[in-house]
C-alpha cells in the first residue's frame, strides 16, 4: 500500500482526470488544485509529499507558485509544461523545482518520475544526506571529507572539475540541475564557453562512472535543460 | 590655490567630457593659400616654351614679310603673313594671352619695318591707322577662333574619353550582380582613370564595413590608410553625405579624400582616394563623381533585387504555409475521427465488446494520438524554422547526448526493429539547436521504421570529418529507388501507397529534416546501403572548446 500524498495542480480537467486516474490506479493518495492560489493553500494546509505543478495556470505564473512554496517548504515539485514553454522550464528549475514533465507525457513517464522522487525521499530525507560526509548511490561512493570517489570499491581518478561536478550532482541527487546552475556552482559564472566545457567534463565523468555499457546509468542528460544524477537501487 | 579653482578650460572640459576640437583656419592661412594658388596660376600662364614660340613666330613672320617686301609684293601680303603668324601662335601656345600679345606686337612690328618711314613707329599715310586696327582685329579674331577650336577639340576628346570610360563602367556594372563585384569593377575603372590607390567600404545596417584596399601597383600594405582617424573620416562622410579628407576643408589632415557613393535616396558606401600631395584636377573630379554615381546606381539596383528576392521568398513561404495548413486540416481529421469514434464506442457500448476488441480500440486510440503528437512536434519545428534564425538557438552540444535523447522518443514500434547506436571514438561537440536535431533524428528513424519490414536493423553511427560531424542512419529495408530519391525531400510527398501506414504520412518529416540541417549549415544526403536499404547522412558543424579549468 502506497501512502505518498501527491498534490496535482492542473487547470485542464481532462489532464487532471488522467493524472488522478493514474494515481488512483497505482495506490497514491492525491489532492487537486485548479489554480495557483488553491495550490499554495493546499501545500500549506495538507503538506503533500510531492507536488505536480502545471506551469500554465489561469491565475498566476507557475514560477511564482514555486517561489512562494519555496519560501517555507522543501517539498519536491515536478513541473508539467507544454513544449513551447522550454525556457520557462529552465527558469522553473532554477527557481527551485526538482524535475519536469513535458506535455504530452505518457503515463509510464509520470509514474517513473514519481518513483524517482519517492526513492529520493525515502533514501534520505535529502538534508541529512547532504550533511553526512559519505554519499552512497548504488556502486558509487563519494567520501566528501576525504575528497575521494569510489566505484565498486575502486577509487576513481577524477580531475578536480570532475570531482566538483560529481559532488554537485550527488548532493542534489534526483534533482534536475540546469546548465546555468551547474556552471554557476563550478566556475562562478555562466558563459557560453562554460556550458561547452561542462559538456566535455560531463562526458569524461560519465565515461569513468559508466565504464561498461551495460552498467547502470548514473547521470541523465536533459537536452536543452541540464543534468541529473539518478538514485539507483 | 589652483587645485580649488578650476580654470575656464577645466570647467569646459568638465561640462563636455568628450569635446570635438575643430580648428577653423584664420585669415593668415587663407591668404597663404590664395597666394599659392595665384602663383601657381601665373607660373602656368607665363611658361618659357610658349614665350619662345610666340617670339619665334613673330621673327619668322617678319623675315618672311621682309622677303616679300624685297620681292616688291604689296603690303596686304605682308599683313597676311603676320595674321598667319598669330594664327599659328594661337594654335601652338597654351593661352589666349599669347595670341593677343602676338597680335599687338605684329601690328607694331609691321609698323616699324614695313610702313613709310621705315624703322620708326610713325606712319605717314592717313589710312594706316585703319590698316593697323583692321590688322589687329583680324589677327586677334583669327587667334581667338583658333584657340576656341583647339579648346573644343580638346574638350571633345576629353568628353569622348570620359564617355568611353563611363560607358565601359556602365557595361561592366550591368554584368555584375554581387556587391563585392560592383566594388571591384568600380575600383578597377577608377584606377584606370586616375592611376591612384583607393579604399572602398560599403555601408551595411548603418555602419561601414571594413574597407577593401585597391592598389595600382598591386601592393597590399595599406595599414597607414586604416587608422582610427581615417576610419572616422570615412564614417563622417557616410553620416553627413559630404566629401571630406585630404584637399578639402573638412578633416583635411586625413591621407585620403573621402567621397560618398550615393544616389539621391541613400548613401551606399564611401570611397577613399589616396591623394599623396597630388590633388585631383577638375576633370578627374567630375569623372570620379560620374563613376561613383554609376556605382551607387548599381548598388541600389543590387539592393532592390535583393529586396525583391526576399519578398519573393516571403511570398513563397506564405504559399508553403497555406499548403501546409490545408494539408494538415485535411489530415488531422482522419486520426481525430478514429480517436473520437473509438472513444465514443467505448463509452456507450464498452460492456458489449470482448477484451480483444477493446484492446484493439485502445491501441488504435493510442496510435492515432501518438501520430498527432508527432505531427504537432514537427509543426512546431516548421514554424521555428520558418521564423528564421532568431528562433534557432545554436549551442555547443554533445552529439552523443542528442542522439541518446532522440532515441528515447522513438515511437514504441521500435520493439519490432533493432536500433543500434555506434558512437564514434572521438568525443564530438557540435554547434546546433539540440531540440531541432533531436527532431531530425526522430523523423529519419521513424521514417526508417515506417518503410522497412519488421526486424529490420537501423544503425546510427557518428563520425568526425575535418570540421564536420557526420551522422549516418542506415537501414537494411527495401531502399529508395533512384527516381524517388529527390522527391522524398519534397513537402507533402509520401512514399509507396502499399504500406498500410502511408495514409498517415503527411510528407512533412524529411523536408523538415532537410531545412533544419540546412539552417545549421549542414547537408542531408540520401544514399544506398549495401546490399540493400537506405542511408541518410547529415552533417553538422563541430565546435572545438577551450576548456575552462
Amino acid at each position: 500500500m502506497n501512502k505518498t500524498l501527491i498534490l496535482i495542480v492542473e487547470d485542464d480537467r481532462p489532464v487532471q482526470n488522467l493524472m488522478t486516474t493514474t494515481l488512483k490506479a497505482h495506490d497514491y493518495r492525491y489532492l487537486t488544485a485548479a489554480n495557483g492560489e488553491a495550490a499554495i493553500l493546499e501545500v500549506s494546509s495538507h503538506n503533500p509529499d510531492i507536488v505536480l505543478l502545471d506551469l500554465g495556470l489561469p491565475d498566476m505564473d507557475g514560477i511564482e507558485v514555486i517561489k512562494k512554496i519555496r519560501t517555507w517548504s522543501n517539498v519536491p515539485i515536478i513541473i508539467i509544461s507544454a513544449r513551447s514553454e522550454d525556457s520557462d522550464k529552465v527558469e522553473a528549475l532554477d527557481a527551485g523545482a526538482d524535475d519536469y514533465l513535458t506535455k504530452p507525457f505518457s503515463v509510464e513517464e509520470l509514474l517513473a518520475r514519481l518513483r524517482v522522487t519517492e526513492r529520493r525521499l525515502a533514501a534520505g530525507q535529502g538534508e541529512q544526506q547532504t550533511a553526512s560526509s559519505v554519499f552512497v548511490n548504488g556502486k558509487l561512493r563519494v567520501d566528501y571529507s576525504a575528497g575521494c570517489a569510489y566505484l565498486e570499491g575502486e577509487e576513481l581518478h577524477l580531475t578536480p572539475i570532475e570531482y566538483k561536478l560529481l559532488c554537485l550532482l550527488s548532493k542534489n541527487v534526483g534533482k534536475v540541475l540546469t546548465h546555468t546552475f551547474i556552471t554557476q556552482n563550478i566556475w562562478g559564472h555562466s558563459w557560453e564557453n562554460d556550458v561547452a566545457s561542462l559538456r566535455v567534463f560531463m562526458a569524461t565523468l560519465r565515461k569513468k562512472l559508466e565504464q561498461n555499457s551495460d552498467s547502470v546509468q548514473y547521470i541523465q542528460t536533459h537536452v536543452g535543460v541540464g543534468y541529473r544524477m539518478l538514485k539507483v537501487e | 590655490m589652483k587645485e580649488n579653482k578650476p580654470t575656464l578650460t577645466e570647467k569646459l572640459i568638465a561640462q563636455a567630457p568628450n569635446p570635438d576640437v575643430h580648428i577653423i583656419p584664420g585669415s593668415t592661412a587663407e591668404m597663404v593659400y590664395r597666394e599659392k594658388k595665384a602663383r601657381s596660376k601665373t607660373e602656368h600662364l607665363w611658361n618659357v616654351p610658349d614665350m619662345f614660340k610666340s617670339v619665334g613666330m613673330i621673327i619668322a613672320a617678319t623675315l618672311l614679310g621682309h622677303g616679300f617686301w624685297k620681292l616688291g609684293m604689296s603690303e596686304a601680303n605682308i599683313i597676311m603673313v603676320y595674321i598667319l603668324g598669330v594664327l599659328i601662335t594661337a594654335v601652338i601656345t597654351t593661352h589666349q594671352i599669347y595670341s593677343l600679345i602676338a597680335s599687338v606686337v605684329s601690328v607694331i612690328v609691321f609698323n616699324f619695318f614695313f610702313t613709310e618711314p621705315r624703322y620708326t613707329l610713325t606712319a605717314y599715310e592717313k589710312d594706316y591707322p585703319i590698316t593697323f586696327i583692321t590688322m589687329f582685329i583680324a589677327a586677334f579674331l583669327t587667334g581667338s577662333l583658333a584657340i576656341r577650336l583647339k579648346r573644343q577639340a580638346k574638350q571633345a576628346a576629353q568628353a569622348a574619353y570620359r564617355t568611353k570610360i563611363l560607358f565601359d563602367t556602365n557595361q561592366l556594372l550591368e554584368g555584375v550582380r554581387e556587391r563585392e563585384e560592383i566594388v571591384t569593377v568600380t575600383a578597377t575603372q577608377l584606377m584606370k582613370l586616375m592611376n591612384r590607390d583607393m579604399l572602398i567600404s560599403l555601408a551595411e545596417n548603418d555602419a561601414l564595413e571594413p574597407p577593401k584596399f585597391f592598389s595600382v601597383s598591386g601592393e597590399t600594405d595599406c595599414v597607414e590608410y586604416l587608422t582610427e582617424n581615417e576610419r572616422a573620416v570615412a564614417f563622417w562622410v557616410y553620416k553627413n553625405n559630404k566629401h571630406a579628407g585630404a584637399t578639402t576643408d573638412t578633416l583635411s589632415d586625413a591621407k585620403c579624400l573621402y567621397l560618398s557613393i550615393r544616389t539621391s535616396n541613400a548613401v551606399y558606401g564611401v570611397v577613399g582616394i589616396v591623394i599623396q600631395d597630388k590633388p585631383l584636377d577638375a576633370f578627374e573630379n567630375s569623372i570620379l563623381l560620374s563613376i561613383l554615381g554609376e556605382c551607387a546606381l548599381a548598388l541600389e539596383n543590387e539592393k532592390n533585387a535583393r529586396e525583391k528576392a526576399e519578398a519573393a521568398l516571403v511570398a513563397q513561404k506564405e504559399q508553403l504555409r497555406a499548403n501546409l495548413l490545408r494539408s494538415i486540416s485535411h489530415d488531422l481529421r482522419t486520426p481525430l475521427t478514429s480517436i473520437s469514434g473509438n472513444a465514443s464506442n467505448l463509452l456507450s457500448n464498452g460492456e458489449k465488446f470482448d477484451a480483444e476488441t477493446k484492446q484493439q480500440l485502445y491501441s488504435d486510440i493510442y496510435d492515432d494520438s501518438m501520430w498527432l503528437i508527432n505531427l504537432v512536434e514537427n509543426l512546431l519545428s516548421v514554424t521555428r524554422i520558418e521564423e528564421g534564425q532568431l528562433n534557432i538557438r545554436m549551442q555547443v552540444e554533445s552529439l552523443d547526448e542528442i542522439i541518446t535523447e532522440a532515441l528515447q522518443h522513438i515511437s514504441r514500434k521500435k520493439v519490432e526493429h533493432r536500433i543500434v547506436f555506434r558512437t564514434s571514438e572521438d568525443f564530438i561537440l557540435v554547434k546546433a539547436d539540440a531540440r531541432l536535431i533531436v527532431q531530425v533524428i526522430i523523423n529519419i528513424v521513424d521514417n526508417a521504421i515506417k518503410y522497412t519490414q519488421k526486424n529490420s536493423e537501423i544503425v546510427i553511427t557518428t563520425k568526425k570529418k575535418q570540421d564536420k560531424a557526420l551522422v549516418c542512419i542506415a537501414d537494411n529495408g527495401p531502399g529508395i529507388p533512384d527516381d524517388r530519391k529527390a522527391s522524398v525531400f519534397e513537402m507533402f510527398y509520401s512514399g509507396a501507397k502499399s504500406i498500410a501506414d502511408s495514409r498517415r504520412s503527411l510528407g512533412l518529416g524529411l523536408p523538415l529534416c532537410k531545412s533544419i540541417v540546412t539552417a545549421h549549415g549542414g547537408k542531408l544526403e540520401l544514399t544506398d546501403n549495401t546490399p540493400q536499404g537506405a542511408i541518410f547522412t547529415f552533417s553538422l558543424p563541430t565546435e572545438e572548446v577551450d576548456l575552462v579549468e
